[in-house]
């Protein structure tokens, strides 16, 4: 799939932190190994116990949007003609206290509700490193 | 109250749109910082410390240098964020003083967006940070889109209307068309074009919005005892602090933190360090990167509830001197101008002084507080001498 905000635009520089989340195909979150805590973003420790011992586990993929916004002013050039989107707030189903970003596919902007369910889809990019990009994006599906 | 500290120098340079000053950012830097030392009557070779904040390009060793500073015995920043640091930057100040590590301590920020890039332009081709990195890619590179999520979820939970955004907004331009120093003096604004100015993002008309400038603010701390020798002695800082807070970016969307403004424990530590309560603040300097924030703000300090914004900030209660609050009273961040703040800490200072152009009467009690919904919040309080 496409990039709804284009196929050249920004892209994450992958690290250890974010490659899970936007390379694997499905929503990784980290979670510690010795208190079972999940967290996103992923960091070298954990918040919860401050292990230093955490793993990425794959979750189901679907989740709840937190909040949404009706982006009207392109805030980076190639925006231009991409606007109106939607960016929103996800919260990641079995990570609890988690949230995503994401951009809504396939629904107008005004029709994006906070509560809505959605489940994860996932746009394909590749890097100047020619790294293939999985990136996870949301749509309503009810 | 705290009073080893005072505040004895305030300048600003002229203020102008982003990319319109006619100097450099350096230029704006030096032109403050020496017009706070005439406001204070003090030659600038006696300023020995320097602070600024939000990743200040001007190197506090550079202007010792062009200021002629005999010493410089303190300089540094707050970490992390933007105008959330504005109150904290004057808290190093005064710790810097009132702990005898240096005499008379310039806070400033200056801003050139010609000479350098415009905020909020910068984002390149790959999000590199910890704070671009989850959201850039999904087009969230903004701070209004940013403070767009929170608001919007929040007013969702306190069934809060766009009336108390738009009751903010035309306050600070109310109050800017008394003051010849504002950006946006001689353009008042009407609540049917705030709601009729095109969105930046929901919910944020234009009018929710700061204003983007260039200019620079400077003020000069020191002990009261030093104060008595200046022209116009010194405004005491009653309490200030800094609030702990998450990181930025996706980080401040996890757990508890979300929505916030991260200002709660500020408030908590100001009312319980100065003894004050919100009722007891004559006149208060609310940052506003937006509208949104500063609804959430008043109500995480604990001046309203949600359910009591409407009246809180309707009915012209935030709007001129006489004000029910008198607020946001040189046109702030959204009609004054956009210098990250700092200008707000001064027109609080002003109005103990009794030199605002939209002076509340009896001021005792003036605070400021910095950019809500980053994190560390910051905030000062000021006092009657």
């Amino acid at each position: 799939m496409s990039r709804l905000l284009g196929d050249d635009f920004i892209l994450p520089e992958l690290n250890r932190h974010n490659t899970p989340w936007f390379t694997s195909g499905s929503i990784q979150v980290q979670v510690c190994d010795d208190c079972k805590t999940a967290q996103h973003p992923p960091d070298d420790v954990c918040y919860s116990c401050q292990s230093f011992n955490l793993s990425f586990e794959t979750v189901s993929g679907t989740g709840v949007i937190e909040s949404c916004v009706e982006v009207n002013y392109p805030a980076y050039p190639t925006l231009v003609d991409k606007v109106p989107y939607t960016v929103a707030l996800v919260s990641i189903d079995g990570a609890p206290g988690c949230r995503a970003f994401g951009n809504i596919l396939n629904l107008p902007t005004d029709q994006v509700k906070i509560g809505q369910k959605v489940k994860a889809v996932y746009e394909e990019a590749v890097d100047e490193q020619g790294e293939k990009l999985l990136i996870p994006q949301w749509e309503v599906v009810e | 109250m705290h009073g080893k500290a005072v505040v004895v120098g305030l300048g600003e340079t002229e203020y102008y749109k982003h990319g319109q000053s006619p100097i450099s950012e350096f230029q704006l830097a030096v032109q403050s910082i020496q017009r706070a030392a005439e406001d204070a009557g003090l030659p600038t070779s006696e300023l020995d410390g320097l602070i600024s904040y939000m990743d200040n390009r001007n190197s506090p060793l550079r202007l010792a240098a062009a200021l002629g500073m005999d010493e410089l015995r303190w300089s540094n920043t707050p970490w992390a964020g933007g105008g959330n640091n504005s109150a904290a930057a004057v808290q190093l100040a005064d710790a810097a003083v009132s702990g005898g590590y240096a005499n008379y301590v310039v806070v400033f920020r200056a801003l050139a967006q010609g000479e350098f890039y415009r905020l909020g332009s910068s984002a390149g081709k790959y999000a590199t940070s910890r704070g671009t990195t989850w959201g850039y890619p999904y087009g969230l590179i903004s701070p209004a889109q940013e403070c767009g999520l929170q608001t919007k979820r929040w007013m969702h939970d306190n069934n809060v209307s766009q009336e108390v955004l738009a009751n903010i907004s035309l306050a600070c331009y109310h109050n800017a068309q008394l003051n010849p120093r504002a950006v946006r003096y001689g353009r008042p604004l009407t609540r049917e074009a705030y709601y009729e100015s095109r969105m930046i993002v929901e919910p944020f008309h234009l009018y929710d919005c700061c204003q983007e400038n260039d200019g620079s603010t400077a003020l000069i701390v020191t002990t009261p005892e030093r104060a008595k020798d200046l022209k116009k002695g010194g405004v005491p800082i009653v309490a200030t602090a800094q609030g702990l807070g998450p990181e930025i970016g996706a980080y401040s969307y996890q757990k508890d933190w979300f929505p916030g403004t991260y200002l709660d424990n500020v408030g908590d530590m100001i009312w319980e360090r100065s003894g004050a309560k919100p009722a007891d603040i004559d006149v208060v300097q609310m940052y506003e990167n937006f509208t949104g924030p500063v609804a959430m703000a008043l109500v995480d300090m604990g001046f309203c509830t949600a359910d009591e914004l409407e009246e809180f900030t309707g009915n012209g209660n935030l709007e001129g001197p006489d004000a029910k609050m008198p607020f946001n009273t040189s046109g702030g961040n959204i009609a004054e101008a956009y210098i990250h703040g700092l200008e707000m800490v001064n027109e609080a200072v002003r109005q103990v002084r009794g030199e605002s152009t939209c002076q509340a009467k009896d001021v005792e009690l003036s605070l400021a507080v910095g950019g809500p919904g980053y994190s560390p919040g910051s905030a000062i309080l000021f006092g009657a001498a």
